[in-house]
């Protein structure tokens, strides 16, 4: 049982790979339904300075969005591609302002980011696999071949969350400044987090497992996956995760900002 | 089922500027180094963040899935009026854009919140209300006869009817800090540098509107936009010079957006015109300081906003006798003077507080001359340095100085500082 699944859809766990889908559909349902609320909202925006508010439609603010990317800065305009490297990959204007916050975000955003297109890969190789095309490596070698690499970037996301967590508790200013929509994203988090090393720890008996039973690694994993699509997909439009998005868009907006 | 209508509209906001607001990821260093936050007592509504994040909610309540579902939520008009009063608690300084980690123009989203909070019958506030009847009936926010532009204007002055370079005074440097305009007229004049300026036709930069929300209000802005361009294209003008960085900030920002249309012409400040000219070796200073100590305090309009931050050092460090030091919050760090953004007009005690902050700052490097580019610096830098008593410390423009250096005589100049 230990290593009949992977990402959750081997043939032995054929319920498991049925709700998993079903769940991944609803979650990119509620995903795509809050993007399209959210483009309804930019789109009520005037397309350029000056001009009447728009009627809402969603391809208002991508035209606006392309048009101001093509206008020149005051001053402060740099290339497209320092932009997206060092202040959207590299997150260089946290780091100028504090390299602890820096650490914190970058170790969040790499870990969580890596993990994301390692399960996707998995989930990706264990598809090819069930669907016998003969491509693609066995579910099982690539699995180990990922778990060191897994392991790594889990505690990489972890260390992220943990000084975020004693931030918010013990830095009184930002304590005191903390409100729900604070809370649910790191609490969100943490909980994908503890649930991923928890149901890895009970399918290979270390210490994550806390000494439960084998047989409870299958619904522990797809709780993991549950709360996963919930917070990593499903919520992101409605709650302060829209920011993994926005702010992005608002860096390239801005030209990499004042 | 009757529906109620939203509470707010998206009057003045782009679909970029909605889509900055949930960008916000309140991380808190907005507040950290918000002048006026600091200034009021750190009042929590003034906080650039706490701001985002109202109209956040106001945007859910209005358009969010909620409201396509079961109709928009009211906000309580006193707390849209407490926001106004937020929103406008504020001198655009761009501190908190400088310092956001996710790059959010602040400026024009406080600019845009105030431009939509005017048509929905809240803003502005204090005296700000009456930008728009002064400026649209005298061309100026002193409700000064537009003759009164030129009458500064000395005899000695050589001013052409048309020329290559065009002064663009200012309503404040030529009906109130006439000095200003007499050093710069006189500068020029010293260094044979023919100039025209548009005199009596001058309309007001337009500043004061577009800061704080006003700038559609009757289509004054974009008339005496109109005005000044079509004036300064008439006299010839490739080149136009501004001592003001308020006003220097809105022609080069504002005004082609207010019209549509890029500028016929160059716009320079004339720190960065002088400092060419100290580069080409045309500038023979003949009157050193005695020795003296001085710093130089950053307008917000002339650096954050458009990233003039060397030229105006450049010329304090040529003119001899001057012992140029920086004060620790300098160029994109520095700390507001306290008067932009209609808060000496709207909220001056805030402004003063902001100004005595600054004060300190400079005191806090000993010098003799706390110097700036802006007359509207100038003028609220004298007023905090008169509440905290610092009476030894010369609060001067740059140009006024260079005039000085120069071996310029300004002693006939009558000037209304305040």
């Amino acid at each position: 049982m230990a290593m009949e699944y992977y990402a959750g859809i081997s043939d032995a766990m054929r319920i498991t790979f049925v709700q998993v889908m079903i769940l991944a559909t609803i979650a990119i349902v509620i995903f795509l339904y809050g993007m399209y609320i959210n483009l309804k909202k930019w789109g009520l925006g005037a397309e350029s300075y000056g001009q009447k508010p728009s009627k809402g439609s969603i391809f208002t603010f991508p035209k606006t969005l392309a048009y101001q990317l093509s206008e020149d800065g005051h001053g402060h305009g740099q290339n497209i591609i320092v932009t997206l490297v060092l202040d959207i990959l590299l997150q260089r204007r946290i780091m100028r302002r504090s390299p602890l916050r820096w650490f914190m975000h970058i170790t969040i955003f790499v870990g969580w980011m890596a993990l994301f297109i390692m399960s996707l890969l998995m989930f990706l190789v264990e598809l090819l696999h069930m669907a016998h095309l003969g491509i693609g490596p066995e579910p099982a070698v690539f699995r180990e071949f990922l778990s060191p690499i897994n392991d790594l970037f889990s505690y990489i996301l972890l260390t992220g969350i943990i000084i975020a967590i004693a931030r918010r508790l013990f830095i009184p200013r930002m304590r005191e400044a903390t409100i729900a929509y604070d809370s649910i994203l790191l609490g969100g988090l943490t909980l994908i987090t503890v649930t991923g090393f928890i149901s890895d720890g009970i399918r290979n008996g270390t210490f994550w497992g806390m000494g439960l039973e084998n047989h409870l690694a299958p619904p522990a994993a797809l709780f993991h996956v549950i709360i996963s699509l919930l917070f990593c997909i499903a919520y992101i439009p409605y709650s302060k995760y829209i920011h993994m998005i926005a702010s992005p868009l608002t860096i390239l907006a801005n030209k990499g900002g004042e | 089922m009757v529906r109620d209508n939203p509470s707010i509209t998206t009057e003045n906001l782009t679909a970029v500027q909605l889509m900055e607001i949930d960008s916000c990821t309140r991380c808190g260093e907005c507040v950290q180094w918000c002048p006026t936050y600091d200034a009021s007592g750190k009042k929590p509504g003034l906080a650039p963040r706490d701001k985002i994040l109202r109209w956040q909610e106001y945007m859910k309540k209005s358009y969010g899935l909620r409201a396509r579902l079961f109709g928009p939520k009211q906000v309580p008009e006193e707390e849209i009026e407490q926001f106004k009063e937020d929103v406008y608690g504020c001198t655009t300084c761009a501190m908190c854009a400088t310092v956001c980690e996710s790059g959010i123009n602040t400026v024009e989203l406080w600019e845009a919140m105030r431009a939509n909070l005017v048509k929905r019958g809240n803003g502005p506030v204090g005296k700000q209300p009456m930008f728009v009847k002064l400026i649209g009936e005298y061309g100026n926010p002193y409700m000064a006869d537009p003759k009164e532009r030129i009458s500064w204007v000395p005899d000695d002055v050589k001013i052409e009817d048309k020329a290559d370079i065009l002064y663009f005074g200012g309503c404040t440097a030529e009906l109130r800090q006439k000095k200003l305009a007499f050093a710069t007229a006189r500068v020029l004049n010293h260094l044979d540098i023919p100039f025209t300026m548009l005199g009596e036709d001058e309309q007001c930069c337009n500043s004061a509107l577009v800061r704080t929300g006003q700038y559609e209000i009757e289509d004054i802005s974009r008339k005496s936009a109109r005005k000044n361009v079509d004036g300064i294209k008439a006299k010839g003008a490739t080149k136009v010079l501004f001592a003001c960085a308020g006003c220097y900030r809105t022609a080069l920002v504002d005004w082609p957006r207010l019209l549509g249309e890029e500028l016929p012409f160059e716009i320079i400040h004339i720190t960065e015109y002088l400092d060419k000219l100290i580069d080409e070796g045309k500038i023979n200073w003949k009157q050193p300081f005695d020795n003296k100590t001085i710093t130089y305090h950053d307008p917000c309009h002339l650096g954050r906003h458009v990233g003039v931050f060397e030229p105006p050092r450049k010329v304090l460090r040529s003119i001899p006798g001057l012992n140029f030091v920086e004060m620790d919050r300098i160029k994109d760090n520095q700390r507001c003077c306290g008067a932009g953004g209609g808060v000496k007009a709207g909220i001056p005690d805030l402004a003063l507080g902001v100004a005595e902050t600054r004060v300190e700052d400079a005191l806090a490097k000993n010098p003799d001359i706390l110097s700036s580019a802006c007359p509207f610096c100038k003028r609220n830098l004298c007023d905090g340095r008169d509440s905290v008593k610092a009476d030894n410390l010369e609060v001067e423009d740059i140009i006024v100085l260079t005039a000085e250096a120069l071996g310029i005589d300004l002693s006939d100049c009558e000037d209304q500082a305040r």
